[in-house]
């Protein structure tokens, strides 16, 4: 796709979304499509450093509450704009991810995951003992009476979280086309032949932990205007990190498109699942499919398509070499 | 002038293990240096040590006039020291173009004074590819390729870098013998374009039709440095090759 085509298509979704929105009469809809739209940019900011750069991260839910005990601060001390706390959820987690970074980058694989949930561990333990953003109690925030645009307040925050996901998304899709990308990708490859192409890993690593770190933030700042009791137990849930490492798994970590057909497949499957059987299923829901994924499809659902494309093309075409062993 | 490289009292242990101690060596300009020694005599070590990779506690490095030591290994790939490695290490996801790309983009881009053009970079890319016989692959994976295939493109990415020193580790290991031929002239014609190759290669074949200098490692330590033909019936190299 190009650029063009691209923004385009991204504009006209973005449009479709918001003026079918016009048409529900059904506010469950809002509360579940924002659910959705949500993972789409923390799946996509997960993918950042997880697929390009091949670091694994399990401290998801860290970043994403510390985006909305940021929002708890702001709304205690100031009458700020839900974006602007965006942007100060996003700036409070880009630093955590630098300085996570910064700690955590020389160790690779299974010892990055370990030391990400030991982190998202201690930042719950520091928000369950800090009293003046609720403790281990939680917090109720009181929405306000009215919506700043037209419309009920959780239609408001949707439309936020809908423009977010867009921005997320065009984020990581411009990184992929990058020098950025190109250097991402030879990190995940092979870090000492990287180095020895030039490519400045630490700088990089710490770039994409910032950055995935940031988003995260982001998604998180509005949280409490959603759920408006917020708790560490609930804030800081396993399910955050399980899903944004799930979403791209499924959809495919290579492509900006994985992780967001991840996210719709498998948060709108999780969503159906709470009305129509119970809520408790949903994670059981997410583990079989990454089973089912891991096993049929390691490269995820975009990595289904390509590797068919490639056997239809070399089909087509006799190469020199034979088939290619994903082909097989 | 003085040498391209310059190597005083180079020393790494891992843990109580030497495996380098008081290495002394200058590399000229448009040398081709045949870096030999018996399995675990410190070579790739000293490789390692030399552009980055590892640091070595003892010692400094001088490169063309610059001291390296404390440097990181993309900021000596910059200043011109380039490798292969000894097990080929591609960039297996992306395609053998893209493979070339990353030293374009990352390297010589980033030195001071020259920025290719992404058409640039593209046909240079191709222009790479097609110095090493891997022109119609460009647009394969790695996986694609086969040994000496992936052994050139292993040479085309160090190459990239535009270096002047070029560390050619074990590129012909495991190759046959009309293989090994492909890459040597791959390697002389590198050399004949101004690189300085230091080849560190068991072939000795390969080493004495190739080298203009001979360095041999023995646990750890130089013991011969010189005209080749003499290095080798240096009586310390036969007594680590064949024993008493």
């Amino acid at each position: 796709m190009r650029n063009g085509t691209f923004w385009a298509l991204a504009i006209v979704v973005g449009i479709v979304l918001l003026v079918v929105t016009r048409l529900v009469t059904n506010e469950y809809f809002f509360f579940a499509g924002y659910v959705v739209l949500q993972y789409i940019v923390l799946s996509t900011a997960w993918n950042i450093l997880g697929g390009y750069t091949g670091y694994t991260n399990f401290g998801t839910a860290a970043f994403f509450a510390l985006g909305a005990y940021t929002a708890v601060v702001l709304h205690k001390t100031t009458t700020l704009p839900i974006p602007i706390m965006m942007v100060a959820g996003g700036v409070v987690s880009g630093i955590v991810g630098l300085g996570m970074g910064y700690l955590t980058l020389r160790l690779r694989g299974v010892f990055f995951a370990i030391a990400t949930l030991a982190m998202a561990i201690v930042v719950q333990t520091f928000i369950v003992n800090w009293d003046y953003v609720g403790g281990s109690r939680g917090i109720y925030i009181i929405r306000p009476q009215q919506a700043p645009l037209t419309g009920s307040y959780i239609e408001y925050l949707y439309s936020i979280m809908l423009i977010m996901a867009v921005i997320s998304v065009a984020i990581a899709r411009t990184i992929e086309r990058s020098r950025l990308g190109l250097g991402f990708a030879a990190i995940r490859d092979d870090e000492l032949a990287a180095e020895a192409g030039g490519v400045p890993t630490l700088r990089l690593k710490l770039i994409a932990t910032a950055l995935s770190g940031a988003l995260m933030g982001m998604a998180g700042a509005p949280l409490p205007y959603y759920v408006t009791y917020l708790d560490p137990a609930s804030s800081f849930n396993l399910a955050y990190a399980v899903n944004s490492v799930a979403m791209p798994v499924i959809g495919g970590m290579t492509s900006w498109i994985g992780p967001v057909i991840g996210a719709v497949l498998l948060g709108t499957i999780q969503q159906l699942a709470t009305v129509t059987i119970s809520s408790a299923l949903n994670l059981l829901i997410v583990g079989l499919l990454l089973i089912l994924f891991v096993i049929i499809a390691p490269n995820g659902i975009v990595g289904l398509v390509r590797s068919r494309r490639r056997a239809r093309s070399a089909a087509a075409v006799p190469a020199p070499q034979p088939a290619t062993r994903e082909a097989a | 002038m003085s040498a391209l490289l310059e190597v005083n009292g180079l020393g790494k242990r891992f843990g109580g293990f030497v495996a380098l101690e008081g290495i002394n060596l200058a590399i000229e300009r448009g040398d081709r240096l045949g870096l030999i020694g018996p399995n675990g005599s410190g070579k790739s070590t000293l490789v390692n040590c030399l552009t980055g990779t590892l640091r070595n506690e003892s010692g400094s490095v001088v490169f063309d006039g610059k001291q390296l030591d404390g440097m990181v290994a993309h900021q000596r790939t910059r200043l011109g020291l380039a490798r292969s490695f000894q097990l080929p290490k591609p960039f297996h996801t992306l395609n053998l173009v893209n493979n070339i790309r990353i030293p374009l983009l990352y390297t010589v881009n980033a030195r001071p004074g020259t920025h290719l053009s992404e058409a640039e970079a593209e046909t240079r890319c191709h222009e790479l590819l097609g110095q090493v016989g891997l022109a119609d692959k460009a647009m394969r994976l790695p996986r694609d390729l086969t040994q000496v295939e992936m052994r050139k493109m292993e040479l085309a990415r160090a190459v990239a870098t535009q270096p002047r020193l070029l560390f050619a580790d074990e590129a012909m290991a495991g190759l046959s013998p009309s293989e090994v031929e492909e890459i040597l002239a791959v390697l002389f014609r590198l050399n004949e374009q101004g690189i300085t190759i230091v080849l560190i290669e068991h072939i000795m074949r390969a080493v004495m039709s190739f080298s203009t200098r001979l360095v041999v490692l023995v646990a750890g330590q130089k013991i011969a440095d010189g005209e080749p033909q003499e290095a080798i019936r240096n009586p310390q190299v036969e007594r680590a090759y064949l024993g008493e």
